[in-house]
């Protein structure tokens, strides 16, 4: 057969070919392409997306104050559980307002730094909200994992199990598992984690399931590699960039968790500051009615922080996994979709405002 | 490492793969099953290339994954240099695996997309823990020069190679280790033509150079044809036909392999001669789930008749017929004889064959 005698034809076209990538290869501006990871990709495309940078930007800066808090609230001057009745408070007792006598964001009821007490709120908040995603992210890709890959009963019953934690009342639980322990910011961690790695735990499995069909898992099989290899080279950098994602959109819930845990006394306890406890205690009375700076401003800091973080996850979203995002989408159903996105963050905002006002009136 | 004598280097016999179909509402029960494979046998001496050929689901891949050992088989042996490894362990298995090897039919799926082709290739060696990390990168390099692609390329991804490029990684991939049988599952259905001729001329280079061992699943079969020593037909998960390529090209028995012979398009001038009638099939290829009783063609084949439908035929030569060339039919077709073609209105299943001679023009 003439057609598959390597003639000088198909040489040719094979020359030429080769040639042609040289070529591209070679004019500089695309030498850089050579070698780009799939992630270095998808920073490229999380470049061009504004509201995910500016959202990770926030979220850098609220680092950033977390690390330094310190060093912030020695400059400020005030110390996070310092009480000052001489400049924090007025004669008759009413916290000051935002500005007045070097006090940012005023000063709360009993005369202490809003701001000094929100930088160290920043702390326990992303402690607690990325601690408890990391713990979760490791325990639901390895459930997930073994799961989605063994398959059989070893699914059956860690499926199950995720599915009964997931039905799980979460607060219940966790207020009866603190209640019995006693309040830490560990066991605030430990709890949040326990009730939150079956999200990652079952979207892992799904994907796992998916993947170990595919052909490169039988090369794995093929070349004798052990199922730990191929669950773990060859199958978990497939997940990462899922992972990525859902943590990212982890990270804002278990913040309202612990926020909420706070707000319940369960939490991070009192003086220490944290953006939960601080709600609380504002409205533990009816001060905020004229001083709504000490109430307000924790809030709006637990707010943005749950935007910032469920911002970031959308574009990473987009940027990881083009194929389901809005990459294929106009750009004005883009707009659309980033108001919705935006829309829904707000209203999950505005709801947890009313659940927390809800739990005041329930309170007194 | 040659086997000793005469023994064949891979000896397949009586192979059955069924694979179970599970239903029920709550608890999943085994409720049919699918026969991919059933009663295969046939060997393969080093050096030699055994075409596969047959249509989509008659069991080839099936085949391929048994041969390698992927697949648990149902029953049957098959001996790999002398070892049965049907009864291996995975853990027992895997020093053999290192002269077994299999090239994937999708060059797109056979690759980790998010792994660089480096680290692909280095797998063989880290797997089997052969090499040191420095020699390994020496290894991989020498390995991507040999299969035609440009070592300085390793720490690339495979989406940004070519379809033939990354099936050349997929052939390196599988000659890392210098295994002595390679199974080629369709390797280059999934390719462009030119592409194919370039991928199908670096196998038989590989396979002078390192004395291997192909068997070539494909569907083309001028493909086949071009590379193959024997040729082994599968119809439903049986093999109907196997022998010298040359042979059965040129003298087919089965009316099987026949009608797939016949639908090969010749260049006009090519075969002016000897143009053959075209023998068109009707109807599908019933499911493997229920298999048709005695010869499973019977219900397609022009020249069924009731025996056809009651007793299984045997794989076995036929009187005239080469050493080797064996044929599983009651009613061979004889040389020169032009095969009736079955009409799409044939509703007898068994019965004489239909006459009606359709026009064959394409």
């Amino acid at each position: 057969m003439s057609l598959f005698r390597a003639d000088a034809g198909v040489e040719v076209i094979e020359e030429a070919n080769d040639h042609e990538i040289v070529g591209e290869e070679g004019t500089p501006d695309q030498a850089d392409i050579v070698g780009r990871t799939p992630w270095a990709l998808a920073w490229i495309r999380l470049r061009h997306d504004r509201v995910a940078m500016i959202s990770l930007g926030f979220i850098v800066f609220l680092v950033l104050v977390a690390i330094f808090a310190p060093l912030l609230t020695a400059l400020i001057g005030h110390g996070p559980n310092a009480q000052y009745p001489n400049t924090g408070l007025s004669l008759s007792g009413i916290p000051v307002a935002p500005g007045h006598n070097g006090f940012l964001l005023g000063t709360d009821d009993q005369g202490r730094d809003v701001l000094s007490r929100i930088i160290y709120g920043t702390r326990v908040s992303l402690v607690v909200g990325v601690g408890a995603t990391l713990v979760a992210l490791v325990i639901g890709m390895v459930v997930g994992l073994v799961a989605g890959y063994y398959g059989g009963w070893s699914d059956t019953i860690l499926a199950r199990f995720m599915d009964i934690l997931l039905s799980f009342p979460i607060l219940l639980f966790a207020l009866a598992i603190i209640a019995r322990f006693g309040p830490s910011l560990e066991l605030v961690v430990i709890v949040i984690a326990m009730f939150s790695w079956p999200y990652i735990g079952r979207l892992v499995r799904g994907q796992v399931i998916s993947l170990r069909e595919r052909e490169f898992v039988e090369a794995a099989r093929a070349l004798g590699s052990s199922d730990l290899r191929i669950m773990f080279v060859e199958i978990l950098p497939n997940l990462l960039a899922l992972a990525v994602i859902y943590a990212t959109l982890l990270i804002p819930v278990n913040i309202v968790l612990e926020a909420t845990l706070s707000f319940l006394g369960l939490g991070v306890q009192p003086p220490t500051a944290s953006w939960g406890n601080m709600i609380a205690e504002a409205q533990n009375g009816d001060l905020f009615t004229v001083a709504w700076w000490f109430l307000v401003f924790p809030c709006l800091a637990l707010v943005l922080t749950t935007l910032a973080f469920n911002l970031l996850g959308d574009g990473l979203r987009d940027a990881l996994d083009p194929r389901h995002g809005r990459s294929q989408m106009t750009p004005k159903s883009k707009a659309t979709r980033r108001a919705d996105a935006k829309g829904r963050a707000d209203a999950k905002a505005t709801a947890e405002a009313k659940a927390s006002a809800a739990m005041v009136e329930a309170e007194a | 490492m040659t086997p000793p004598g005469d023994a064949p280097l891979l000896d397949v016999e009586n192979v059955v793969k069924y694979f179970p179909v599970r239903g029920g509402a709550v608890v999943q029960r085994e409720v049919a099953q699918v026969r991919a494979v059933e009663n295969v046998s046939f060997t393969l001496t080093t050096g030699e290339t055994l075409g596969l050929v047959g249509e989509s689901g008659c069991g080839k891949s099936t085949l391929a994954r048994l041969v390698t050992a992927l697949h648990p088989v149902t029953s049957g042996h098959i001996r790999f240099k002398g070892e049965d490894i049907t009864t291996l362990s995975r853990r027992q298995m895997r020093p053999l695996r290192r002269s077994l090897q299999m090239v994937f039919q999708d060059p797109y799926g056979s690759l980790n997309p998010r792994r660089r082709v480096g680290s692909i290739l280095g797998d063989p060696f880290s797997v089997h823990g052969t090499l040191s990390r420095g020699q390994v990168k020496k290894e991989v390099q020498d390995l991507m020069a040999r299969v035609g692609l440009s070592p300085e390329h390793f720490n690339r991804f495979p989406s940004e190679f070519s379809g033939g490029q990354r099936q050349r990684i997929g052939i390196a991939r599988a000659l890392a280790l210098h295994p002595d049988l390679i199974v080629c599952d369709e390797p280059v259905s999934a390719l462009d033509v030119s592409i194919q001729a370039q991928i199908i001329n670096l196998l038989e280079d590989l396979q002078d150079e390192f004395n291997l061992t192909y068997i070539f699943i494909a569907h083309d079969l001028s493909v086949v044809r071009h590379v193959s020593d024997r040729l082994a037909v599968m119809y439903l998960g049986k093999l109907v036909e196997t022998g010298p390529v040359e042979e059965i090209y040129s003298r087919s028995r089965h009316p099987y392999t026949a009608s797939l012979l016949s639908a090969v398009p010749v260049a006009a001038t090519a075969f002016r001669g000897a143009r053959k009638e075209r023998v068109i099939l009707s109807g599908d290829v019933p499911s493997p789930v229920n298999p048709p009783s005695g010869c499973r063609f019977h219900p397609r084949c022009p020249k069924a008749q009731e025996r056809c439908a009651t007793e299984e035929p045997l794989l076995e030569q036929k009187p005239g017929d080469a050493p080797g060339h064996l044929t599983a039919c009651h009613f061979p077709v004889e040389a020169g004889e032009m095969l009736a073609i079955a009409s799409r209105e044939t509703p007898a299943l068994v019965g004489p064959p239909a006459t009606s001679a359709e026009a064959t023009a394409p």
